[in-house]
């Protein structure tokens, strides 16, 4: 942390950058970025800026540099893995006043954004042409495009289309020195090392995105919506390995297990049988004579597996419904516990069965209760631990249990982050996939960005030490 | 840097205790085979060396390193834009030897690769259980994985699946002081840096790949080819904008000009008219009723566009036929003069038309033949300047035409290269798509993997100092090779 005077020598030179009123250093304003989608972790930053173009980021960048102080880049804050805490105090750069589209090419496919867009209204101005942007995080309503390059977020469509890494062409980015570059070209597979590539899932570490350029795709011509209902989650995990196998690649396949089908229905009526023991939403695109038949084998496989239920969308309120159920899913299960524990792991799809029946194993030996709501056709799950975090002890098992999940994740040769990112929460757990060569070819990497070690710092990669939050959550956080 | 004779001598025999003598050349007549890739570049190594495994490769970096020699990692030498050239001498690391499929995992459509391993051998084995590796560049049947990882190689199916780099998962590979490391997972998207992505494409200079975990994919469940023939250059360029502005991704969308099907016909012909300005071939995948509406969408479009036929495939023998052609063009190119200069620019395919009226012009304005051969529907330009490296004066002008050609990509807003790499070639005209700052972060990185600069120098980056021992081939073409 900063002393006062250090902290008001370095607002009064960050005010002659950007407009006093975007220069936030009394305690309750700044309290209001302590914390972000990770409920567990908290610390407040020093100074909290929010710059209005990448002019003014290179301006304060420089300044922190100068002070000395880490810089902690911040979208919309609902990142899953405390990569925006500001673990070590300093200053907020807080990109979301840079939510301009600059420049929708239809012809070539792609746009130019600030990093202050957020993930829908991008979708939004390109649907004005026929296009959008593919990847869709459950936080697409509210997440920005800098946090989703951040943390290369994915989403349900993401099986089809791949996630953020897939879908970005070119960007601006302010480096520790304060020095502007731009990586990539608008042109595919530029020359020299992808750098676009490095810095996307980054998670703020290596530099500051000021400008983006994305890729669009056209709608396809039709879409198809199905609802697989099963008694149990084995029958659902088969399914979607079988469908896998056949060689059909859905838009999406999401898994919705009873606890959260439950949730959602007392929430939001989505139309998910109450009794079932998962369902699975199944969605293909294409050409509209192609899709039928495609379909029927989604469905013959489906039927192999003992389905209670297979009820396509016949219109486009229902499919939207079916959808909503999902998206929201996340949200409803505030009905079931004050608090939850999102994961996120990946299996290699044909494990799926397996590594679900070890989840539930881990939520039976800690008694507790797991909701899923998952990608599950890229094997990308969402365990999420519900919980009360009054009671005595619970947090150690929560952790304990999170863990295990994890590395069950790992030894069935997957990873330990899908589309949520290492962040604080899981910088240590990276020891479990890299070894320490593989781990230093990383460091070296981000000292050759940040020699000084200010951007993000406490994040992304192990250090050794303990993280250094407070896995308590306030008092009175839950009313 | 040339190694004197003690330092060069201890190196010699350390390496020999690494990997045994045969596995050493230094001969003249020996290392000459190393001093050239498919570019027209030549530059002799000091040595080369042919390790059989990790290990050895480990030894081989670690003992060029404390030699402070350049250490050139080499696949199978078929590259266009010089990057297995060793420009400032030292050790050519053949990987050639390390060509084992170490596994295939059907079931999580992987398979496990050293860097030998011929591009073609991935997808011959496991194309019976109804699987493929997507990338295929043309020279496949020879081409080694590991060249193809450095150079992010594309080929005709990029279009609709994409390049190397989006088929690799992780790399293992030995960096400058002898260790090794995984970059990436054998899942997508592991978490930390994307370093299997700066790895791929990076030819050569952060370290050398030892094994890779590549995606397989399913093989659709129908293929249809059509070639539809143009009279006019511009009517055909005009179809590729409009097949891909009506929305159609074609597995491929290959085009190629008079000149070539003039080569190929005298080659080894396949039937393509000869009096056409150009031809485009086009082929769909995927499910049945997709494809065959699909197929139909395109033909009507070449129709509109002024195609003077259109031919479907009507059999597998017409499909492989009508493939045999294009495959085998780079060759056949051989039939029209003794060299070729192949380009490999990248324009937004909206620019398509313009481009090539440029490149008409610029063969006209410098007196230069080019024969167009490319991956149309990528909007990624092959011209190929045909010329005879014995008249003086014909090579500066191929590579002044060249240039001009890469100057009219990058101002269209396109690229230098959409396959081939930078390599020794194009590394001056770099600046002209990045800034001193862009171009530094790059260096930055290299830095970080590659401290002392030894993997192969030269390549990339423009620098100031010039390549000493290179040498652009001579006119020494033995008489009676050039038929």
């Amino acid at each position: 942390m900063m002393t006062s005077m250090d902290r008001g020598a370095l607002v009064s030179r960050l005010e002659q950058v950007v407009d006093a009123s975007y220069v936030l250093h009394r305690p309750e304003d700044v309290v209001v970025y302590e914390q972000d989608a990770f409920l567990v972790a908290h610390a407040q930053p020093d100074v909290v800026v929010l710059p209005g173009s990448a002019r003014e980021v290179s301006e304060v960048v420089r300044l922190a540099r100068e002070a000395g102080v880490p810089i902690v880049a911040r979208g919309a804050g609902t990142g899953l893995n405390g990569g925006s805490v500001p673990v070590a105090g300093g200053l907020m750069l807080v990109l979301t006043r840079m939510n301009r589209v600059l420049t929708i090419d239809p012809r070539s496919r792609f746009a130019v954004v600030e990093p202050g867009v957020v993930n829908v209204d991008l979708t939004a101005a390109a649907a004005q042409h026929g296009l959008f942007y593919a990847p869709d995080p459950g936080s697409q309503g509210v997440s920005t495009i800098g946090g989703n390059v951040g943390n290369n977020a994915g989403g349900p469509h993401c099986l089809a289309y791949g996630v953020t890494g897939n879908h970005i062409l070119e960007m601006e980015v302010v480096m520790s020195s304060g020095e502007t570059v731009t990586l990539g070209s608008p042109a595919v597979d530029a020359p020299g090392y992808d750098l676009v590539g490095l810095l996307v899932g980054s998670e703020g570490t290596l530099g500051v995105i000021t400008r983006i350029t994305v890729r669009l795709l056209r709608r396809a011509e039709a879409v198809r919506t199905l609802l697989a209902v099963f008694e149990t989650i084995d029958d659902a995990s088969e399914t979607v390995s079988e469908i896998i196998a056949t060689g059909i690649v859905p838009t999406a396949m999401e898994m919705i297990d009873g606890v959260v089908i439950r949730a959602v229905e007392a929430a939001i009526h989505a139309g998910y049988p109450e009794d079932a023991g998962a369902v699975l939403l199944i969605e293909v695109e294409g050409h509209a004579d192609a899709l039928p038949r495609l379909m029927e084998r989604i469905e013959g496989v489906a039927g192999r597996h003992r389905p209670s239920l297979l009820r396509t969308a016949e219109s486009a309120q229902e499919r939207a419904l079916l959808w909503k159920g999902r998206k929201e899913g996340a949200g409803a299960l505030g009905r079931l516990a004050p608090a939850y524990y999102l994961h996120d792991g990946v299996v290699p799809r044909t494990m799926l069965p397996e590594v679900m029946r070890k989840v539930q194993a881990i939520a039976r030996a800690h008694g507790l209760v797991i909701g899923n709501l998952f990608h599950a056709g890229d094997g990308n799950l969402h365990p999420t631990i519900l919980f009360d975090p009054r009671e005595p002890g619970m947090m150690d098992r929560v952790v304990r249990a999170g863990e295990e999940i994890l590395r069950a994740c790992v030894e069935a040769g997957g990873s330990i982050t899908g589309e949520h990112g290492v962040g604080i929460e899981k910088r240590e757990y990276m020891r479990w996939l890299f070894t320490d060569v593989d781990l230093d070819a990383m460091r070296r990497v981000k000292n050759a960005f940040d020699p000084a070690g200010l951007l993000n710092p406490g994040k992304l990669l192990p250090d050794g030490t303990q993280s250094a939050y407070s896995i308590q959550p306030q008092a009175g956080v839950w009313s | 840097m040339e190694l004197n004779g003690e330092r060069r001598a201890a190196l010699i025999a350390e390496l020999r205790r690494i990997l045994g003598d045969e596995s050493v050349l230094i001969e003249d007549a020996d290392v000459i085979v190393y001093e050239q890739d498919g570019s027209i570049l030549q530059a002799m190594p000091e040595i080369v060396v042919l390790p059989a495994d990790t290990a050895q490769v480990c030894g081989v970096v670690a003992a060029a390193g404390r030699a402070g020699v350049p250490i050139v990692p080499r696949g199978s030498g078929t590259g266009l834009a010089g990057g297995a050239v060793p420009a400032e001498g030292g050790v050519v690391v053949s990987l050639a030897r390390l060509d084992r499929i170490l596994g295939v995992d059907l079931r999580n459509r992987t398979a496990e690769l050293e860097p030998g391993v011929i591009n073609q051998d991935v997808t011959k084995g496991v194309a019976n259980d109804g699987y493929f590796y997507a990338p295929d560049p043309s020279s496949q049947a020879a081409c080694s994985i590991g060249g193809n990882l450095a150079n992010n190689s594309g080929g005709p199916h990029t279009l609709a699946y994409g390049v190397t780099t989006n088929h690799a998962l992780g790399v293992e590979i030995v960096l400058h002081d002898g260790s090794v490391a995984w970059l990436g997972g054998v899942v997508p998207d592991v978490p930390g840096y994307d370093l299997c992505g700066v790895f791929i494409g990076s030819e050569g200079t952060l370290g050398i790949v030892t094994r890779a975990v590549v995606r397989l994919m399913r093989s659709r469940e129908r293929v249809r080819t059509l070639l539809a023939i143009f009279d006019r250059m511009d009517d055909a360029t005009q179809a590729v904008v409009d097949v891909t502005s009506a929305g159609i991704v074609p597995a491929a969308l290959e085009m190629m000009d008079k000149t070539t099907i003039d080569a190929i016909e005298r080659g080894a012909p396949v039937g393509y008219p000869r009096d056409a300005e150009a031809v485009l071939l086009v082929e769909v995948e995927g499910v049945a009723e997709y494809t065959d509406r699909v197929m139909k969408m395109v033909e009507e479009i070449c129709a509109r566009a002024g195609a003077r036929q259109v031919r479907v495939a009507q059999t597998e023998q017409e499909r492989q036929s009508l493939w045999k052609g294009r495959k085998g063009a780079f060759g056949a190119l051989g039939t029209l003069a003794p060299n070729y200069y192949v380009m490999d620019g990248v324009v937004p395919r909206s620019k398509l038309p313009e481009t090539m009226r440029a490149v008409a012009e610029i063969s006209g304005r410098f007196g230069v033949q080019i024969a167009n051969v490319f991956h149309a529907g990528d909007g990624n330009l092959h011209p190929n300047i045909l010329f005879d490296m014995r008249t003086p004066g014909a090579l500066e002008r191929v590579i002044e035409a060249g240039a001009e050609i890469l100057r009219v990509c990058v101002a269209s807003g396109g690229s230098l290269t959409g396959e081939h790499g930078i390599g020794l070639e194009k590394r001056e005209y770099m600046g002209w798509l990045f800034s001193e700052h862009d171009l530094d972060a790059m260096a930055r990185v290299r830095a970080a993997f590659d401290p002392t600069m030894s993997f192969n120098p030269a390549k990339i980056f423009p620098t100031p100092a010039a390549c000493g021992e290179t040498r652009r081939a001579p006119a020494k073409i033995p008489a009676g090779l050039w038929l």
